[in-house]
C-alpha cells in the first residue's frame, strides 16, 4: 500500500486550469473547512473528504521529489490515517493526555493547474499553533492539495505539507498538520 | 555539587539507582567527561562521507565533531574548531570542503586530516612562537578513531580497549546487518530523522530492552492496528509491526536478553518478518543471499531474528529493518535521537523500501508508537524531579542473572538484567574517571 509506486506525487508540468471566481471561492472554503475539521478533531468528517486512494504526505527535506526513496515525516494512506485516528481516540493514548489543541490559519490560496490525472492542484500557506502540556509550538509552511472533482465539490487525492523547518530536529507529530 | 568516588558508587545499588543520576546536571557533566570522554562512541557511517573532502558533523558527548574523508581514503574525526580564534570550521550538517579546510574567519587552512596547512600573510607571525608543526596550531583529532565494517567510532581517550574488544558480543549485530547485503556492505540512505526528547539519555537505553512496558505503554497503538486489521480482514506488514507490542506477558517471558560488558546487549526479535517465505520481498532477499553465500549461510543470516541491540553510549542498531537509532545526550533532561536507515548494497530494492516503510511507521517523529514512549520518559524525568522518593527500582529477577562465556543472560525475558548491566558499566566508567581524573579529555597531546 505505502509501496504503491505508481501514485503520482508530482505537481509540475500542469495544464492550465480555468477557474471562475465562484469556483475559486468554493475551493478556498473547502480548504478552510478541512483545516477547521482538524482543529476540532472531527477526524471521521475529515477522512470523508478524501478519495479512497488519497495520500497524506509531509516531506522530510526541502524540495523532496519522492516518498519512495527517501523517508518522510508523514506518508500515510487511508489505512494509516485510520490507525492514527483510532489511536488518538483511544482512552489509553498516554501522549494525548491532555490532547493536543491546535488552530490553523490558511491563506494565499492559489490554483496552480491540472495534473495528468485530472486533479486540480492548489497551493496555500498555513500557520498552525499547537499546545500541549505547557508546550506551545508554531508550525508554518505550504500546503499543496490535489483535488479530484466530485459533483460540485472535491475530494482530496493528495495533501502535501511542506514545513518551513522540515529538516529540523523535531518533537513528535501526533496530529495531522 | 561535586561528587566523590564513594558518593558516586553509593548512587548505584545492585537492585536500584538513585534518582539523581537522571536529574542532576552535575552528574550529566561528569558523564560527558567520564563516559562520553572515554568510551568508543559511534560517529557515523563511512558511506556518509563517500568522496574526498566530504564531511558530516555530529556530536560525541558534549563535543561538536566532524567526520571527514581524506584524499588517501581514510576517514578522520576532528573537533569542529579552528585553533586560531576557535570558530567552528564548518556549519552543522554535511557538505564537501574540497581539498582542505579553510576557516571562514581569517582563512587559516588545514589538510583533511586536520593538520596545519597555512595562514595568510605569514610574515606577521615570524619571530613569534607560532609553529606550523606544533599540534596546537592544527585542528585536533579525537584521540582514537576506528571503524568496524564501515561504522566509524571515536574515543576521546588514548586509553582503553580496542574497538573490537569494546563492542564484544554486540559485534554480531553489526555483522548481521552487513551480512544482509550480498557483498557484505551497507550504506546510510534515504535520509535521517531527528527527534528531540525531554528526558535523560539513560532512560532511552533502559527502555530498549524493557519488555514489561510494551503492552502497557503501547496499548493505544497496537489496539488501533488490531482494530484496523479486523475491519480490513487482513494484517499488512505496516500493522503487523505495530501489533507486536501487544503480545501477552507469557510471550515476553520467553524472550532471551543478553548483556555484555560496557553496558551493551541485545534482545531477540519480537516478530519475524523473515518467516515470510510467503512474502515476495523476503524471498527475493533470500535468493540473492543464497547466490552470494549459499543456502545454509543465507538461512542463518536471515534467520537471526534480533530486535533491539544496545551499543551503550552510541545507540541501538536494528538489523532486520536496517535502522540505527543513534542516541545523543544534549542536557540532563534533553536527548536527541538520530535515526539512520541503511541500504544493503546489492540486495533487491524492495528490501530498502521495506526499511524505509519501517522508519516511516515506527521511527518517524509522526510514528504512532514512539510518542507514548517519549511521554513516559518525560514523566519519569518529571517524577524523578520530585521529592516523592529517592530510588528507582531494577528489582525484577535481581539475583538470578546467569553468567555465560561472554556476558550474562536473563533467566526470564522480563528481567531487568539489561538495566542492571547498564548501570554496572556506568559505575565502572564513573569511578574509574574519578581516580584517573584528566586522563579522559582535554589534556590529550595526541594528533
Amino acid at each position: 500500500m505505502l509501496l504503491d509506486l505508481d501514485f503520482d506525487v508530482s505537481t509540475t508540468g500542469l495544464s492550465p486550469a480555468d477557474v471562475p471566481a465562484d469556483t475559486y471561492h468554493r475551493i478556498a472554503q473547502f480548504l478552510y473547512r478541512e483545516a477547521c475539521l482538524l482543529d476540532e478533531r472531527r477526524y471521521d468528517d475529515w477522512q470523508s473528504l478524501w478519495t479512497s486512494d488519497g495520500m497524506y504526505w509531509m516531506p522530510r527535506v526541502v524540495g523532496q521529489q519522492s516518498p519512495f526513496d527517501h523517508i518522510s515525516l508523514f506518508w500515510e494512506d487511508r489505512m494509516l490515517r485510520d490507525v492514527r485516528i483510532r489511536r488518538l481516540e483511544h482512552p489509553r493514548n498516554w501522549s494525548q493526555q491532555p490532547p493536543t489543541r491546535s488552530v490553523r490559519l490558511v491563506g494565499g490560496v492559489q490554483v496552480e493547474g491540472v495534473d495528468a490525472g485530472g486533479n486540480l492542484v492548489v497551493h496555500s500557506v498555513f500557520q498552525m499553533t499547537e499546545w500541549r502540556k505547557r508546550q506551545p509550538r508554531q508550525l508554518a509552511g505550504r500546503y499543496t492539495h490535489k483535488l479530484a472533482a466530485e459533483g460540485d465539490s472535491w475530494r482530496i487525492r493528495m495533501k502535501r505539507v511542506d514545513l518551513v523547518n522540515c529538516d529540523d530536529a523535531h518533537d513528535v507529530f501526533e496530529v495531522f498538520v | 555539587m561535586s561528587y566523590t568516588e564513594e558518593q558516586l558508587a553509593a548512587m548505584v545499588r545492585g537492585d536500584s539507582v538513585h534518582r539523581g543520576v537522571y536529574t542532576d546536571p552535575a552528574i550529566f557533566d561528569l558523564e560527558m567527561q567520564r563516559i562520553y570522554g572515554r568510551a568508543w562512541v559511534y560517529v557515523g557511517h563511512e558511506s556518509q562521507v563517500p568522496k574526498t573532502g566530504d564531511y558530516h558533523t555530529t556530536r560525541v558527548g558534549d563535543q561538536d565533531v566532524l567526520m571527514v574523508r581524506a584524499a588517501d581514503g581514510n576517514v578522520h574525526v576532528l573537533y569542529n574548531r579552528c585553533p586560531h580564534k576557535g570558530a567552528k570550521l564548518v556549519a552543522d550538517g554535511e557538505g564537501c570542503v574540497g581539498k582542505f579546510f579553510r576557516c571562514p574567519y581569517h582563512a587559516w587552512t588545514f589538510k583533511l586530516d586536520g593538520s596545519h596547512l597555512g595562514v595568510p600573510l605569514k610574515q606577521g607571525l615570524e619571530g613569534t612562537s607560532y609553529d606550523p608543526a606544533d599540534p596546537s596550531f592544527s585542528m585536533r583529532r579525537l584521540a582514537r578513531v576506528d571503524a568496524y565494517r564501515g561504522f566509524v567510532f571515536a574515543s576521546q581517550s588514548k586509553e582503553g580497549p580496542a574497538l573490537v574488544d569494546f563492542l564484544g558480543g554486540v559485534r554480531s549485530s553489526i555483522d548481521n546487518l552487513c551480512d544482509r547485503s550480498p557483498v557484505g556492505e551497507v550504506e546510510v540512505a534515504g535520509g535521517i530523522f531527528r527527534v528531540m526528547q525531554r528526558s535523560n539519555w539513560k532512560v532511552f537505553y533502559e527502555n530498549l530492552h524493557d519488555t514489561m512496558h510494551a503492552r502497557v505503554t503501547h496499548e493505544s497503538s497496537y489496539a488501533a492496528a488490531r482494530d484496523e486489521a479486523k475491519e480490513m480482514g487482513e494484517m499488512p506488514l505496516e500493522l503487523h509491526i505495530m501489533d507486536g507490542n501487544g503480545e501477552p506477558y507469557e510471550f515476553w517471558e520467553k524472550l532471551e536478553l543478553r548483556a555484555y560488558d560496557n553496558g551493551h546487549g541485545y534482545m531477540e526479535g519480537i516478530f519475524n518478518p523473515g518467516a515470510a517465505e510467503r512474502d515476495p520481498v523476503s524471498r527475493a532477499h533470500f535468493d540473492t543471499l543464497t547466490t552470494a553465500y549459499g543456502e545454509e549461510r543465507a538461512r542463518e543470516i536471515l534467520g537471526m531474528n534480533r530486535h533491539n541491540t544496545v551499543i551503550y553510549g552510541s545507540g541501538s542498531p536494528h538489523t532486520v529493518f536496517q535502522q540505527f537509532r543513534v542516541i545523543r545526550p544534549i542536557a540532563v533532561d534533553r536527548t536527541l535521537i538520530e535515526i539512520q536507515t541503511f541500504r544493503c548494497k546489492g540486495a533487491p530494492d524492495g528490501v530498502f523500501k521495506r526499511a524505509m516503510m519501517y522508519a516511516n511507521v515506527i521511527n518517524s517523529p509522526s510514528s504512532n508508537v514512539m510518542p507514548d514512549d517519549i511521554e513516559l520518559y518525560n514523566r519519569c524525568q518529571e517524577g524523578n524531579a520530585t521529592r516523592g522518593g529517592e530510588w528507582v527500582s531494577m528489582h525484577r529477577y535481581h539475583g538470578s542473572d546467569r553468567s555465560d562465556a561472554d556476558g550474562m543472560v536473563s533467566v526470564n525475558g522480563t528481567s531487568e538484567l539489561p538495566m542492571r548491566n547498564q548501570f554496572r558499566a556506568w559505575k565502572t566508567y564513573m569511578e574509574a574517571g574519578a581516580t584517573a581524573a584528566g586522563a579522559a579529555t582535554g589534556d590529550s597531546t595526541c594528533c
